[in-house]
């Protein structure tokens, strides 16, 4: 395309309009500032800033894996959602309309603080009443109830951005598509979320941004996140400044190359048509 | 034989709307009918109760020889029946080609090669093989609808239903879409058309219908239709179009 050329070229005036699409935008400029500032800070003065990128390094990988999982199951979840919204069924829309407006209606701090704190006990009564060992016996794995709590409220989220995708695409697309014969499952397969991908992805994309730097709340309920891990380096070593600010130095890095990516994706979508 | 298209008495509510007030109709194999009326007398109403697009309130309607009730049944009449719609509503993501194999290869099951010439055959036959790369949105109107036809017909249709195919078009690209289907109904196509194109009508048209409120007022051979009809609702509506 032009873009190229133009940029290749110094003697070419710039386009209006495409003067953000230089070789280095300063979002990369921002991104590797971040980058350097850490690496600076570590080289120079190695006591703290060392010690603290070690000590919460493992933690980094909880968070990172957290943020996927959940999204990944997010993206799915937030599908069957936006189907139930839409289904001519007046009992499953009912349920799906519930289930959004609780699950965006109850702070996401608390709703995790009930998988991990409340729920277990609901299954150990449970597991009193009926006399059923496992459930008295259960033990809730901090992991598993983060995801499971971060996915239930971010699907509801997922499944009002979905659901205004499909909508945008006219009725006529599902009438063609099923008036040659494709099934419903097939005609949302192949002619209307290839459309409604490309309305939804910038706000998909804020979600997993938002959701990336959500996840530090799951550090409440006895995640090892680098937030968590973070507050364990502090509770050793009281030097909450340094700490602090590393650790939002690190979140800047992964939240400002997650734009870069989700902006790169964007652009890719709209050039292939 | 009996009549690839047996509607008999159906009836439509739209909440309070009363769209279809007992329709009955029959339609033989290769025959071509020609839907008239004004704005809201149930004309589209109609064509998509044939390929349940709508599901209707009572009455019956059977399609070479399928009666549409369970869901099977409706997807077996809708691969047997092609529609043709006003906004043409080709898949803007797909390029012309894909638009017209898709369906060919999810509901057909054809393999891609067999898909694609059935696919160019078609493209050709309504005139626009050199765009089978392209995408809807840089087509014209007519071939657009021309595009719409092809993809109709690549599922080996029985049956064309056209809803006001040539309305949404700018005048010089009607005749383009007008004459591909011309030749599709002196190939023996069997066609339900709703369109107020007389002339089309008249070349192509074995009966004429024309509809009001909901009902169908009056059935006659075009010629006799348009220039002596017999009922006055008939005479009003001709007077105001013609
Ligand atoms: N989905 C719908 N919901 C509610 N009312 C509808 C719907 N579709 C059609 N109607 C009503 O049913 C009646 C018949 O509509 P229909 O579209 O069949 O008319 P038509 O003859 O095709 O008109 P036109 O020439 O404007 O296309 C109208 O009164 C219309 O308002
Ligand atoms: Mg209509």
């Amino acid at each position: 395309m032009s873009l190229s050329k133009n940029t290749n070229d110094p003697h070419l005036p710039t386009i209006p309009g495409n003067e953000n699409v230089q070789r280095f935008d300063p979002w990369w400029w921002m991104f590797f500032a971040v980058i350097g500032l850490i690496g600076l800070l570590a080289v120079i003065r190695p006591d703290p800033y060392w010690r603290i990128l070690k000590f919460v390094k493992d933690g980094l990988g909880t968070t990172v894996l957290v943020t996927v999982i959940t999204f990944l199951l997010v993206l799915v979840v937030g599908l069957f959602g936006a189907l139930g919204r839409l289904s001519r069924l007046k009992f499953v829309r009912g349920f799906t309309t519930v289930y959004v407006e609780v699950a965006r209606g109850v702070p996401l701090l608390v709703q995790l603080i009930f998988w991990y704190f409340a729920f277990p006990s609901i299954i150990k009564d449970i597991g009193e009443a009926l006399n059923i060992r496992a459930f008295q016996t259960y033990l809730a794995n901090p992991i598993a109830m983060a995801v499971l709590g971060l996915t239930l409220c971010y699907a509801a989220y997922m499944t009002e951005i979905y659901r205004a995708g499909i909508q945008s695409i006219s009725k006529g697309q599902m009438e063609a598509a099923r008036s040659l014969g494709m099934t419903y499952v097939q005609a949302m397969r192949y002619v209307i979320l290839p459309q409604a991908l490309r309305v939804i992805l910038p706000p998909v994309g804020n979600e997993f941004i938002s959701l990336l730097k959500d996840s530090s709340l799951v550090s409440v309920v006895a995640v090892a996140d680098i937030t968590r891990r973070g507050r364990e380096f502090t509770g050793i070593t009281p030097l909450p400044i340094e700490t602090w600010t590393m650790i939002a130095l690190i979140y800047l890095t992964m939240t400002l190359f997650s734009a870069r990516i989700v902006g790169w994706m964007e652009r890719r979508t709209r050039t292939e048509r | 034989m009996a009549p690839i298209i047996q509607i008999s008495n159906i009836h439509k509510h739209f909440g309070s709307v009363h769209a279809l007030r007992g329709v009955s109709l029959e339609v033989e194999k290769g025959e071509v009918v020609v839907i008239i009326g004004p704005s809201g007398s149930g004309k589209s109403t109609l064509l998509r109760c044939i390929n349940r697009l709508e599901e209707f309130n009572s009455g019956s309607i059977i399609v070479d020889d399928i009666p549409l009730d369970s869901a099977k049944n409706i997807n077996a009449v809708r691969t047997e029946v092609g529609m043709v719609f006003q906004q043409f509503n080709l898949f803007p993501h797909l390029s012309v080609l894909d638009n017209v194999t898709l369906a060919q290869k999810v509901v057909r099951m054809r393999g891609k090669v067999e898909a694609t010439n059935v696919a160019m055959r078609l493209l050709e036959k309504v005139g626009i093989p050199d765009k089978a790369r392209a995408f809807p949105s840089q087509l014209s109107g007519g071939q657009q609808q021309r595009v719409a036809i092809a993809r109709a017909l690549a599922m080996n249709p029985k049956i064309m239903l056209f809803d006001e195919p040539t309305s949404a078009l700018d005048p010089e690209m009607i005749q383009e879409v007008l004459d591909v289907m011309l030749n599709l109904a002196r190939e023996g196509m069997t066609m339900v058309v709703v369109s107020h194109e007389m002339g089309f009508a008249r070349a192509a048209a074995n009966r004429a219908i024309f509809m009001d409120e909901g009902q169908i007022v009056e059935i006659a051979p075009p010629n006799i239709l348009f220039s002596t009809p017999t009922q006055d609702r008939t005479k009003l509506f001709l007077s105001k179009v013609l």
